[in-house]
């Protein structure tokens, strides 16, 4: 018997001894010699013409082995484009700025050195002119403003989803509500912020970067370097967190990859807190208008969303972002009508990228937040309103309005168990009781029901897994995602264990290295175990199959004659009847080679789930106490409870970073008022984290099979709305425009102050 | 996120010390003391500072005390912030207010490094130390090759980050006077997450009669660039009855009259005068209760 109590088990993460031992090996730790520093200077100005870039200084900096400005560079590739053609052309986005800068931490020129401190003396030492032009900073002021790229609309995508809703609907409903929310630029804040090493190796590059799709990232820089793509070697080592910001193909990336070319030398990146709020990504960034109409029972008529979102200085990996947010504006409900548009501009911010939940996290928060502002002037509980709603089981698989198609779903059940796990009669009663005592704070109970998609879209709906053999008796197991923390060691080598009935420490699992895995997608999307944990489990029995066929057949030479139905696998051993049997690893010996490759295919997922808070409200200062907050989560058939915790966890707590504290604030001159890092940039740490109750359903994907849909990011789905929501119903407050995230002290005192005039 | 280059001494005397200053305030960048490290690090990591030469003042012996004598309470160079969390430390209001502040600055490993006199030094304009300085009318002094002075806490910052000790002075010592026995002392703090620096607090030193406010110092944090005391509210409070209504009225004085805010990302000015307004009122009321506590621990 495996170690392990099969899928229920909860196998607590394998790598963590080695991580808590601090053994584990980042790219920083990857100690080579002959090893380069590069570091950045970067605009201090959010948009202007690049006059000059003088690095003359910074070259005779001690220490300082070189330092380029584009025009030093002329060879240096442009970022290549990602998704659909069109979005960015006539808007490169150099990999240093040349003519122009777009926003404040764009690489400028990059200084080499023999350690980070003498790179960054070089750095401080490089001086640019700038003629400074007026920055662009919201989605709104890029409208109506100038063409940030000449020639170019400032809209550099748009898409409508589902058919327009005809007038009369609007005209003959019973009521109409319309919400306008704003989706707050957001730093995806990674412990570990990027991290590139290109390590050259005769005519090969060989790349270690903490990264989520290592394939991508080869083809990108062969591409962009002139290489083969198999002269290109990509590995991901120990990552620290990259919650979607990692799946890019950077300017940074480009710039040292070439420059390692160039030196004949190792050089890495390893960029600094500091550094990453402005020159990495941000997440969010979107200004929505909603509306829905109901009949007087309190059923959907139609719903419209209007997404309009900022891509930051250049389009790039953000543009997929308000899409799915257009596409996903169904939600959980049998709304006969949805319609939703997106636009996607560019300002002078630092661009814009998916960041845990990429775009749905934006669309349940639109849905949600009307819903119950809905229940609101219907004066319905808002628990009702969702259930009179709700897609029936039955309804499913469900074509949405705006062009999903979801797997399958129990929403009311999930709703059920949420309101029974938050006891919600209870707080009810508490509520009413603190609203007839003037001296009580006012107490506020909040939903969410959200339905998310898992695995990908398009061309990304496919992962590759294999699994071999080994003449020992142990197995390897290689798949295409790429963990940057999610504890793939244990769970994707669980799902393999489990197939071939071994224990775990029998399976050596090999990811994200392009050298030892042929293909791969990547790990975002909450994809690695839908689709990376599938391909492993098909492959795995398309292996035990194969070694069945083989120990036949090998039987047969000897001389007996024995068909493959009675060669039986069991906890690795071929048993061929009547007392006769082979190891697979002597097998393998005996043979040769045992593998089993799998190119796993399938359409999206749709996880849901139901969320709730109850906070507190100081109305006089403003401060927000989130006192519960319940999770019901499904994800389909969970592999390991321990690790989707976790995932669950992690990610509500990024919601309540959203939802309360964090934003990354433009100053009217274009520059984020970060000076005091994360004094300024405030991120929830265990002390913020409320009591919670995390609870599950399980709805197995019929597609899948393992039943899995995705797990990781609906934590920070649900929190944000059923926060709001709460904070909404504390203060019993009709205005939904007052109450926009972060929810900071001064916008719920104005919000409590305007409720009670 | 890298320091720049920069020398380091560590001597052992305080002698020594302030001529190890003195030999650096004429280095291109000056000279920065190293006491805590929990601020200066920072700074030399962000390249706020480039100081030429950093005396290192953990070996100098002699400045880590808490002197406690009849009216007041000497604090040396080297004492942590950890040092307050122990409520037997100092007698009386003070003292039962002090780890209640304590437990505001920074979180355990912050204070278990950072010194009380190294906060005084950074001017942070929101530190509860310089808060409790300012409140309760410190002195500050100040220690350099030729000589000692002592400058007011009030006096002692100028600005954010800005104080009038010179680069080649040692902050060596920070007095703190007593309240008279039967004070109470109550300390309110807004801020947004446990880590984070105040957005505002306010201090209170209460003395009351029968039934009316014999004596009261307020403090504010986040009214101005430094911790300012509100002299108006003083004057409205002091003889005025103890009353809701009264507490009040100074509050809203201090807020309103005292107090001189400047917006800041997520900080408007009328919600920060509606913060201080209610910090004040609620800081009053901790202070009257302690009042309580203080006729209790006399009786005792
Ligand atoms: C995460 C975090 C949270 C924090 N939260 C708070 C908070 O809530 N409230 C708060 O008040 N502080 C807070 N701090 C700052 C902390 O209190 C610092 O310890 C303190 O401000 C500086 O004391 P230090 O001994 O560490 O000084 P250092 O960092 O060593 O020095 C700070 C500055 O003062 C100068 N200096 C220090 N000692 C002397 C001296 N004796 N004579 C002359 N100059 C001197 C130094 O040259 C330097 O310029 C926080 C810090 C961190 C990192």
């Amino acid at each position: 018997m495996p170690d392990h109590a099969g899928p229920a088990g909860g196998l607590t993460r394998r790598e963590d001894l080695r991580l808590l031992r601090g053994e584990g090996r980042f790219v920083a730790d990857l100690a080579l010699p002959r090893l380069l520093d590069a570091a950045f200077a970067r605009s201090r100005v959010a948009h202007g013409v690049l006059v000059d870039v003088d690095v003359s200084a910074a070259r005779q900096v001690p220490g300082v082995l070189g330092a380029w400005s584009a025009r030093d560079l002329p060879d240096l590739p442009v970022v290549p484009p990602f998704g659909q053609p069109g979005v960015a052309e006539g808007r490169d986005w150099p990999a240093l700025a040349d003519d122009r800068v777009r926003h404040v931490g764009q690489p400028l020129a990059v200084v080499v050195a023999a350690d980070r401190y003498r790179a960054e003396d070089g750095a401080d030492a490089v001086r640019a002119r700038i003629d400074a032009l007026p920055p662009v900073l919201t989605p709104q002021d890029a409208l109506s403003g100038p063409e940030l790229f000449p020639g170019h609309d400032n809209v550099a995508d748009e898409a409508e989803f589902g058919d327009p809703v005809p007038e009369e609907v609007w005209a003959s409903a019973h009521l109409v509500v319309e919400g306008r929310y704003r989706q707050q630029l957001v730093s995806p804040f990674s412990m570990e912020a990027r991290a590139f090493l290109a390590v050259p190796e005769g005519e090969q590059l060989h790349v270690w970067v903490s990264h989520q799709a290592p394939h991508r990232l080869r083809d990108n820089i062969a591409q962009a370097l002139g290489l083969a793509p198999d002269a290109v070697r990509v590995q991901v080592p120990d990552a620290g967190g990259a919650f979607g910001s990692k799946s890019a193909t950077f300017p940074e990336y480009l710039v040292v990859a070439a420059l390692a070319r160039r030196l004949g030398r190792p050089v890495r990146w390893i960029e600094d807190r500091a550094e990453a709020f402005t020159a990495h990504t941000h997440g969010r960034g979107q200004d929505q208008r909603t509306r829905l109409a109901l009949d007087a029972d309190g059923r959907f008529l139609a719903f419209e969303l209007d997404v309009l979102a900022n891509l930051g200085a250049y389009p790039h990996t953000g543009v997929v972002v308000p899409q799915q947010t257009a596409l996903m504006a169904t939600g959980a409900y049998a709304t006969p009508h949805v319609h939703s548009r997106m636009r996607c501009v560019v300002t002078t911010t630092t661009p814009t990228a998916p960041y845990r939940g990429a775009g749905r996290p934006e669309a349940a928060y639109a849905v949600e937040r009307t819903v119950e502002l809905a229940a609101r002037r219907l004066g319905v509980d808002p628990v009702q309103l969702r259930r009179r709603n709700f897609l029936a089981p039955e309804a499913f698989p469900y074509d949405t309005p705006t062009g999903r198609r979801y797997d399958s779903g129990e929403y009311a059940r999930a709703l059920e168990r949420c309101v029974e796990a938050l006891a919600l009669d209870a707080w009810r009663a508490e509520q009413r009781r603190r609203r007839d005592d003037p001296a009580a704070r006012p107490l506020g109970i909040g939903f969410c029901t959200y339905v998310e998609r898992s695995g990908g879209d398009g061309p990304m709906l496919r992962e590759f897994g294999s699994v071999e053999a080994l003449a020992d008796g142990t197995f390897v197991a290689r798949c295409g995602t790429s963990s940057t923390g999610q504890g793939h060691e244990t769970a994707l080598a669980q799902v393999v264990a489990d197939v071939l009935g071994v224990d775990l420490e029998r399976i050596r699992y090999v990811a994200a290295d392009t050298g030892e895995v042929a293909s791969g997608v990547g790990s975002f999307g909450s994809r690695s175990m839908q689709m990376g944990g599938a391909a492993l489990h098909l492959a795995a029995g398309e292996l035990v199959d194969l070694a069945r066929r083989r120990a036949a057949q090998r039987a047969s030479e000897g001389g007996a004659l024995v068909p493959v139905a009675g060669v039986t696998w069991t906890t690795g051993r071929l048993d061929l009847g009547g007392g006769q049997g082979i190891d697979v690893g002597d097998l393998v010996a005996a043979t040769g080679p045992l593998r089993a490759d799998h190119e796993f295919r399938q359409d999206a997922a749709f996880p849901f789930g139901s969320y709730a808070a109850v906070v507190e409200v100081d109305v006089e200062l403003g401060d927000v106490e989130v006192l519960r907050l319940v999770a019901v989560d499904d994800y389909g058939v969970v592999v390991n409870p321990v690790l989707t915790r976790g995932q669950t966890v992690g990610s509500i707590v990024q919601g309540l970073g959203q939802v309360l504290y964090e934003e990354v604030p433009y100053a009217a001159d274009g520059r984020p008022s970060l000076d005091a890092g994360l004094f300024d940039y405030l991120v929830p740490t265990l002390s913020e984290v409320p009591p919670m109750t995390l609870e599950e359903t399980v709805t197995p994907d019929p597609g899948n099979p393992l039943g899995a849909k995705g797990a990781g990011e609906a934590g920070c789905i649900g929190v944000p709305p059923a926060v709001v929501n709460a904070v909404a119903d504390a203060l019993e407050l009709d205005d939904p425009g007052t109450l926009q995230m972060p929810l900071t002290p001064a916008v719920v005192w104005r919000a409590a102050a305007g409720a009670a005039s | 996120m890298k320091a720049p280059p920069f020398d380091l001494v560590a001597p052992t005397s305080i002698e020594d010390a302030v001529l190890a200053l003195a030999a650096g305030a004429d280095r291109p960048g000056g000279v920065a003391v190293l006491a805590g490290g929990q601020s200066l690090l920072l700074d030399l990591h962000h390249r706020r500072v480039r100081p030429g030469l950093v005396v290192d003042l953990r070996r100098v012996p002699g400045l880590g005390a808490v002197d406690v004598h009849g009216s007041g309470v000497r604090i040396g160079a080297l004492v942590r912030h950890r040092a307050f969390e122990d409520p037997a430390l100092v007698p009386g209001a003070v003292g039962r207010v002090l780890p209640v502040m304590a437990e505001h600055v920074g979180h355990p490993p912050i204070r278990e490094l950072g010194t009380f006199c190294g906060s005084l030094a950074w001017a942070h304009p929101t530190a509860e130390w310089a808060l409790l300085a300012v409140t309760l009318g410190a002195q500050v002094t100040l220690r350099s090759a030729a000589g000692t002075r002592t400058v007011a806490a009030a006096e002692f910052s100028t600005g954010p980050h800005a104080t009038v000790r010179g680069d080649a002075e040692l902050l060596t010592a920070v007095d703190l006077p007593l309240p008279p026995p039967g004070a109470g002392a109550g300390f309110v703090e807004h801020r947004r997450t446990e880590a984070s620096f105040a957005a505002a607090a306010a201090l209170v030193v209460l003395e009351v009669g029968d039934v009316s406010v014999r004596a009261c110092r307020i403090g504010l944090a986040g009214a101005a660039d430094r911790p300012v005391r509100a002299t108006r509210a003083e004057a409205v409070l002091t003889g005025a009855p103890v009353t809701a209504e009264s507490f009040a009225a100074a509050a809203r004085v201090a807020a309103h009259e005292d107090a001189d805010p400047r917006a800041e990302p997520h900080g408007p000015v009328d919600h920060r005068r509606q913060v201080l307004s209610v910090l004040v009122r609620r800081a009053l009321v901790a202070a009257l209760d302690d009042t309580a506590r203080a006729g209790g621990e006399e009786a005792a």
